[in-house]
């Protein structure tokens, strides 16, 4: 039990007075000295550590010394001290029990029922969660706007066939594509494609005996490549991560492949992958070749780093 | 003297009674309002407004009936009596469809004369001179000043009016024996539903289904768009047919042909008579 | 409530345990209100909710947006034509700042009818003032952004009325203006200070405000024996909020359906000739913008007195209020120089807002 302020102090032989202050260790939080003034004391009040308190109850504490003794507790420096509203001592009043009573406030007549306040909590929350309600929906979709647009299938004139001199080689066409983003005014960025002139082995490979559909986001059937046509277009974005490719001819391997210089993936002509991180081999896009040999693309892009293809652009 | 229940003016107590039940409905019918918004319709013009206007029916009598029973137990210290907000109710719309079409009349005549007679007294030649904006700012004053103070007048006429009749309720009400405070914890208490959590689940949904409503019905595109803003046209991919192009080539590829035979024709016919114009007949390969 | 905490309450004893917030909790919301919650309290949350509604359609503005003088039109129109939803939030926020200037007078005339600002309550007031030209602020720089003809004529004339400030008129005009003449600069300016300097500002003023609020207690009514308070004591917890809560639904209502009956539509795009255009500010500035069409105001003096002179002695008695009305009482109805002086000035404002509308007939 804790020292009270203001209850009575005796010395082993009579009543001295009464617990004027008190002193908290402010690290420890305990009280470490009662100050005792009063009558008996005589003059300054004097500060006596907690050690020497016998016995401690609501409204008396017992010190071993004798009333005589007192003095030689040294006096109470004031100066020394500021009150515990002038410092910040983190969680004092959770250890600190010195106060004899309790300061009361009464509860007003209003505030007495309970079902009253419940109620009206009850009923702010309701209307709180109502006032900005409306706003999550239209503000969800205006966010996303921009997110999921619908795809542009145009024909894009990348280049001519007459590039291609060799079968099975692959050649790179660069074109010029239009952008308009947004409220932006329309800008030209370059792209390139990867074509190459098949021999029936190699088509059997990219085509594995079936006609490549292209599909947009309703399931709409946009275009087929024929396995018959001979030439082939891939994505210049290898499927990895999206870093443009090359092709090379490696000498240990003897032959001719895509290689992607960003993590070391391999292709084979047909796409395959040979060796590095790409998931899936390269993307073919859809491809037409009119009569005068011209090359025209549908510019897609595909997610990287997923074994499924899936359009994202 | 707190205990002592107040006698008020009949304009007092028509203020006291009207002015909360007023503001208590609004809003609720500023809601109203909003969801026939949503939906394209002006609040002011019919339908809607007759949506509005019965809808506010019984939002009204509920808010005149709070209004009137916390006045009457609060100010004149007597029990309300049963179906207050009702009786308040019809009797103030009696009250409003005949001294307010009167009073609305009167205003509207008062407006339009003395914005004549101000218009006319700034017409004569001493005052003639006088610029533009002060003008506007001095009649302004002159004839708002005075259908202001008819307007009070008459606004204040109506409370009187209306403080009567809610006077008339208070005395057939028998007094309330309670202390002031007592009654004051009565009026408060009287706003807490007998079935708490009936009343707010039935709040909560009807204000969920509210928003649902609204998001349904609100546009998403602006409703009034700028009449020079284009729209961004999508082109949409054009739809080859492979096979109709080689038809459509063929067909051009044989015209040509027929024409260049009819003017080899027409050639030879001429070849007696002119060498040169043959030379220049002679038509480029298609 | 018997058995075991459940995993929320267990939660709570935790964070309490270290953070007193149970008590924290009970000191914030458990205050008192003499006399009890009512209505014409709101006003101040129903700012800040405003403010704060403000803020979150301001942000979602921003995502499309941009403050170049070649792009600001073409971004606010994609909002209204293209952005699914962005003509509604894009009125809401045009609405919300008007709804702003009404609250900000409703408040402070309920504060001064309620002589709130009297002693102990000067620094609150202070405080408060600032923040009402902060507002004003707001209105103002907020009203370029779109860098239509509207927006970028009504800020022009605004600066240069500034510009009629002695001493520092000219420094702060260009300072605005980024230069001599109005151009991406003062688009750039504008911006930064519309959603970064601003708001900052007011956050900080406005937390301000309501500490100085909660020292000082709430004033209470202007009239009731200490037996009729008592009577009517109720907590700012559930009962006020109850109140701000139902007041700020309906202004979210309110500012809505503005949005429904008025959306914003642009005008063309800002060009240095105003062709057509009468410039005009804002409605709140209107009644500023009709009393310098007076003749008594008439030339560089006249400029001076009728823009700067006059709005400024006008502040500056309205921030010098509780250091000169010193008496006690705070019953309006036994202030009648108080009473008339506000009826004066709001009957004032009205009229010549009324007269500055009535006046653009005459201009075509």
């Amino acid at each position: 039990m804790q020292p009270k302020l203001k209850s009575k102090v005796r010395c082993a032989d009579r009543e001295v007075g009464e617990i004027t202050r008190v002193i908290v260790d402010p690290l420890s939080r305990e009280v470490s000295h009662i100050v005792v003034g009063g009558n008996g004391v005589g003059g300054a009040e004097r500060q006596v550590p907690v050690s020497e308190m016998q016995s401690v109850t609501d409204d008396l504490v017992q010190l071993r010394a004798a009333s005589s003794a007192l003095a030689q507790f040294p006096p109470l420096k004031r100066e020394d001290y500021v009150t515990i509203h002038e410092v910040e001592i983190a969680h004092l009043e959770d250890h600190l029990h010195v106060e004899s009573g309790e300061v009361l406030v009464p509860l007003p007549t209003l505030e007495r029922d309970v079902l009253r306040r419940t109620f009206f909590m009850n009923l702010t929350h309701a209307i709180g969660a109502l006032v900005a309600l409306p706003l999550a929906f239209p503000v969800l979709k205006y966010l996303m706007k921009p997110m999921y647009s619908p795809f542009d299938n145009a024909w894009l004139k990348v280049g001519n066939v007459n590039r291609i001199k060799a079968d099975d080689v692959g050649v790179q066409l660069k074109y010029k594509k239009k952008v308009k983003e947004a409220f932006m005014p329309e800008a030209e960025v370059d792209k390139n494609v990867w074509i190459l002139k098949a021999s029936p082995a190699v088509l059997e490979e990219v085509y594995k005996g079936k006609d490549m559909e292209f599909r947009d986001q309703t399931g709409r059937l946009v275009w087929t490549n024929k396995k018959d046509v001979p030439y082939v277009v891939f994505s210049g974005k290898c499927p990895h991560l999206g870093c443009g490719y090359k092709w090379r001819k490696v000498p240990k391997l003897g032959k001719e492949i895509f290689l992607c210089p960003c993590h070391l993936s391999i292709y084979d002509p047909s796409g395959k992958v040979l060796d590095g991180p790409a998931p899936r081999p390269l993307d073919t896009l859809p491809i037409r070749v009119d009569a005068g040999g011209n090359v025209e693309i549908i510019d897609m892009e595909f997610k990287a780093g997923t074994k499924a293809q899936t359009r994202i652009v | 003297m707190t205990d002592q229940p107040t006698q008020m003016s009949p304009v007092k107590l028509g203020l006291a009674v009207a002015w909360p039940a007023f503001w208590t409905g609004m809003p609720i019918k500023i809601v109203l309002a909003l969801l026939l918004l949503a939906m394209g319709q002006h609040p002011w013009e019919f339908p809607g407004l007759a949506f509005l206007l019965l809808l506010s029916i019984p939002v009204d009598i509920w808010a005149v009936g709070l209004s009137g029973r916390t006045v009457l137990l609060e100010r004149l210290g007597v029990e309300p009596p049963a179906s207050l907000g009702l009786t308040l109710w019809w009797q103030g719309a009696a009250l409003y469809a005949t001294y307010g079409s009167l009073a609305c009349f009167l205003e509207r005549q008062t407006i339009a004369g003395s914005k004549a007679v101000v218009a006319r007294i700034l017409d004569l030649e001493l005052l003639k001179t006088i610029p533009i904006a002060e003008r506007i700012s001095i009649e302004l004053t002159a004839w708002g000043s005075i259908a202001a103070v008819v307007l009070l007048a008459l606004a204040l006429g109506g409370l009187f009016l209306f403080g009567k009749l809610v006077q008339r309720q208070a005395d057939a009400a028998s007094p309330a024996a309670a202390s002031y405070e007592a009654r004051v914890y009565q009026w408060d208490l009287m706003r807490v539903p007998a079935d708490q959590p009936l009343m707010l689940t039935v709040f909560t949904a009807v204000g969920v289904s509210m928003v649902l409503m609204l998001w349904a019905f609100m546009p998403v595109t602006t409703p009034h768009p700028h009449e020079s803003y284009k729209q961004d046209e999508k082109k949409a991919a054009p739809v080859l047919k492979p096979t109709e192009a080689l038809q459509k080539a063929e067909r051009v590829l044989t015209q040509a042909e027929t024409s260049v035979q009819a003017l080899e024709e027409k050639a030879r016919k001429n070849k007696g008579k002119a060498p040169e114009k043959k030379a220049a007949a002679k038509p480029k390969k298609a | 409530m018997s058995g075991q905490p459940n995993v929320l309450e267990k939660v709570i004893a935790f964070v309490d345990e270290r953070v007193g917030l149970k008590t924290l909790q009970a000191k914030m919301l458990n205050e008192p209100v003499p006399g009890g919650s009512r209505w014409a309290y709101i006003f101040g949350s129903v700012l800040l909710f405003i403010f704060i509604m403000q803020a979150v359609t301001g942000i979602l503005l921003m995502f499309y947006y941009v403050p170049s003088a070649d792009h600001a039109y073409a971004s606010t129109q994609y909002i209204i034509h293209e952005v699914d939803y962005g003509w509604f939030l894009l009125s809401y926020h045009f609405w919300g700042s008007s709804a702003m200037v009404v609250m900000v007078f409703a408040h402070m005339s309920q504060v001064f009818l309620w002589g709130a600002y009297k002693s102990p309550r000067e620094m609150i007031w202070l405080v408060g003032l600032a923040l009402f030209g902060i507002v004003m602020g707001f209105g103002f720089t907020g009203y370029l952004l779109p860098w239509d003809q509207r927006a970028y004529w009504a800020t022009t004339v605004g600066v240069e009325i500034m510009d009629k400030t002695p001493i520092v008129g000219d420094f702060m005009a260009r300072f605005l203006k980024g230069g001599a003449t109005p151009g991406q600069m003062t688009l750039s300016r504008f911006f930064v200070i519309h959603v970064m300097i601003l708001p900052a500002t007011l956050m900080g003023l406005a937390g301000l405000h309501i500490f100085l609020f909660r020292k000082a207690g709430p004033a209470g009514p202007f009239r009731g024996t200490p037996d009729e308070l008592k009577a009517k004591t109720d907590y700012f917890f559930p009962r006020q909020i109850w109140k701000d809560m139902v007041a700020m639904g309906a202004v979210f209502a309110a500012i809505c359906s503005l949005a429904f009956i008025e959306p914003v539509v642009l005008l063309e795009e800002a060009t240095p000739d105003p062709g057509e255009y009468h410039p005009e500010p804002e409605w709140y500035f209107l009644f500023l913008f009709q009393l310098l069409r007076l003749k008594i105001f008439s030339g560089e003096f006249g400029q001076f007195l009728g823009a700067i002179a006059i709005p400024g002695a006008f502040m500056a008695l309205l921030a010098a209020l509780p250091f000169i009305d010193r008496s006690p009482e705070r019953n309006i109805f036994k202030r009648p120089v108080a009473l008339i002086g506000w009826i004066v000035v709001m009957a004032a404002i009205l009229i010549f807002t009324v007269s500055a509308i009535i006046n653009r007939e005459f201009l075509d």
